[in-house]
């Protein structure tokens, strides 16, 4: 069975620990057209880009402050091995929201669903209410 | 890429979508149901273990849930099944595993026992069930 039902559509890997950043920029990026597979950790996005069915074209990595050593490494390992996969590392969710933006500029959609801010705004506003 | 252009846009906030918190360690399984379920209309929040979903469910209360037994992390399924009915005994939760026989009899009014292997359609059919009432 294939993933995503639409093939010629972009596929995204988001790999972000925080579920809630993750959540966010993921609903954005399906907002702008694009098929997305989120990996909570270095490993499943290990499973991710090695699933011939789920075809990544695009890795957005969220880089985790206390395990910074993995996330770049990561990013290199993709780009050795999978050198057709796009790489996009952010260091903070504001970072993220932002390459979200510029991914939806190139998306399938002609438009944003909404302004990037809006995502971090909505992020911090969940944070803010746990 | 201008940040400050302003446009009118939609709201960031939860929509009129009915949501569905998905728990599930293996990331091929998980992403195959949650697109199965946002092709249904609902909107979908992925947790891979139960830690992850307290973390999203201390801000967003969702429609229902589908939780896996077996998976890492502090809590199991049930265990998580079990703290949350401490605080909401209503809200439907799916749970699916393949050593179910056990809890099969605890099926109720809004927790199901869906033995592993099971397809899409059959989950489908009873978040469309749970969600219809």
């Amino acid at each position: 069975m294939d993933v995503h039902t639409n093939q010629n559509v972009p596929s995204v890997l988001i790999v972000d620990a925080d579920i809630v950043s993750r959540h966010a920029i993921a609903d954005y990026l399906r907002g702008c057209g694009y098929a997305v597979v989120e990996a909570a950790s270095t490993e499943e996005a290990l499973i991710a880009l090695r699933e011939p069915r789920l075809s990544i074209d695009i890795a957005l990595i969220a880089v985790v402050e206390t395990e910074t050593k993995n996330y770049f490494e990561l990013a290199s390992w993709i780009r050795s091995n999978f050198p057709d996969v796009k790489v996009k590392l952010a260091v903070n969710i504001n970072r993220a929201a932002q390459s979200a933006a510029e991914l939806c500029d190139d998306g399938p959609h002609l438009e944003r669903p909404y302004d990037p801010e809006m995502v971090v705004d909505f992020i911090k506003r969940l944070r803010a209410g746990a | 890429m201008n940040l400050n252009t302003k446009q009118p846009r939609q709201q960031v906030t939860r929509s009129d979508r009915l949501y569905i918190l998905v728990i599930e360690d293996e990331l091929l399984i998980r992403t195959m149901l949650c697109e199965a379920l946002r092709q249904e209309g609902y909107a979908v929040i992925e947790a891979s273990n139960a830690d992850d979903a307290l973390g999203i469910l201390a801000v967003i209360v969702p429609d229902l849930i589908v939780t896996d037994v077996r998976m890492p992390g502090s809590l199991d399924g049930t265990q998580l099944l079990a703290k949350l009915r401490k605080t909401n005994s209503t809200l439907p939760v799916i749970v699916t595993s393949g050593h179910l026989q056990h809890l099969a009899d605890r099926t109720n009014d809004h927790t199901h026992f869906l033995s592993k292997p099971y397809t899409f359609e059959t989950l489908i059919n009873i978040v469309r069930r749970e969600l219809r009432g």
